[in-house]
């Protein structure tokens, strides 16, 4: 049987998340209390679509929360989402409980309530400027495990000064590799004698925040 | 308004939340007895409710905000928590941050909807329930009157 997604809440949000869910291959029930932005999302293909209070167990109910294999609450409001996922769990036995939270200073206490993962929007979209800020678009970064370690991705250009270098001779800080990297059409796992050529764009793994110190020496501090 | 909760004395501190109907006369009531009372709201026309000689204290904030509820509220200092605005979630989400966070024993949270009652059971939140309780006293008042009924037809 397909992995049951349940949505609540969220309008533009929800939609897209619902599209690539299906895309992947889940089935997916939203809830969602505006009529109209009931009638926006019912024009997604495949997309089941209840309209109702998701913080009311009949709803949850009516959308088939008993056999739900993971939960998203992501209304606009801290205390909504709280209960939903409470409900979720306590009553419907959802096994994955996600709350979306508005509040960063609630993020810790949501966790002790048991809800399986937190996600911070505000925490999450300044952690992304900051990134953006400080790299001026030369990278992407991708955080996981809640940004302990992440993954990103740096195109060298002709005139790094790490071009032509193998990578033994580079000054990388101690907790980052060079996972991969992506030449033309060709993706290779490098040694420690692969030489760096100008146009490579290298994917690192880095642990501990040494990504930007990775990511200014290989691209000259820019 | 707001000033310093020092000030009070050794009796039981209780945080009211929200001053709507019950709030207020609840508010009012216990500082009639000599508690010490204080009551939050975010809205300041609220507290018109709160009789002349209220005694409490009142500020005028987000219940929800950590920051209030710990600097301006003194959260960690009440005896007893009683969430009674209009919003059943909102109702829920003080009384378990009062309970979790606070580590404070005796919370009540009023919730409108009876069916969501039985998950907060658990988690040591006393809950009331307008709905059910009304429901009781009807059930009570109707069973008295055909107590009545059948007496006076003994009588006859």
């Amino acid at each position: 049987m397909k992995t049951q997604v349940l949505l609540i809440g969220g309008r533009n949000k929800a939609k897209s998340l619902a599209i690539s869910l299906i895309q992947s291959g889940y089935h997916v029930t939203v809830i969602n209390d505006t009529y109209e932005d009931c009638l926006k999302l019912a024009e997604t293909d495949k997309l089941m679509v209840i309209n109702g209070d998701g913080t009311k167990p009949f709803v949850l109910e009516d959308a088939g929360a008993n056999d739900v294999d993971i939960a998203i609450a992501m209304t606009s409001k801290d205390e909504d989402n709280l209960v939903i996922c409470e409900l979720c769990k306590k009553r419907f036995h959802v096994k994955k409980t996600v709350a979306l939270v508005t509040d960063p200073k609630k993020t810790d206490f949501f966790y002790k309530m048991g809800i399986d993962s937190v996600v911070c929007a505000i925490t999450a979209i300044t952690g992304i400027i900051e990134q953006q800020a400080f790299i001026d678009k030369m990278a992407t970064l991708v955080p996981i495990s809640e940004g302990r370690v992440s993954i990103a991705e740096v195109p060298i250009t002709g005139n790094a000064s790490v071009v032509g270098k193998k990578l033994w001779e580079i000054n990388l800080p101690k907790d980052v590799i060079i996972g991969c990297i992506l030449r033309g059409d060709t993706t290779m796992i490098p040694r420690g004698d692969t030489r760096i050529l100008a146009g490579d764009m290298l994917v690192l793994i880095s642990s501990d925040k040494q990504e930007m110190a990775a990511i200014r020496e290989l691209t000259d501090g820019r | 308004m707001e000033s310093h909760i020092g000030k009070i004395g050794h009796s039981d501190y209780v945080v009211i939340i929200g001053c709507g109907r019950l709030g207020a006369n609840l508010a009012n009531t216990l500082s009639e007895q000599d508690g010490n009372v204080l009551v939050i709201d975010k809205d300041r026309e609220a507290f018109r409710k709160l009789s002349p000689s209220f005694g409490g204290l009142t500020i005028v904030g987000d219940a929800t905000d950590f920051d209030v509820l710990e600097e301006d509220a003194q959260m960690s200092k009440a005896n007893v928590v009683v969430a009674v605005t209009d919003n059943d979630n909102i109702n829920i989400i003080i009384a378990q941050i009062a309970h979790e966070v606070f580590k404070i024993r005796k919370v009540i949270a009023r919730l409108y909807d009876p069916e969501r009652e039985c998950v907060y059971r658990e988690f040591g939140i006393d809950t009331i329930c307008p709905a059910t309780l009304s429901a009781k006293e009807i059930e009570r008042i109707l069973s008295k009157r055909n107590a009545d009924d059948v007496y006076e037809e003994v009588e006859k």
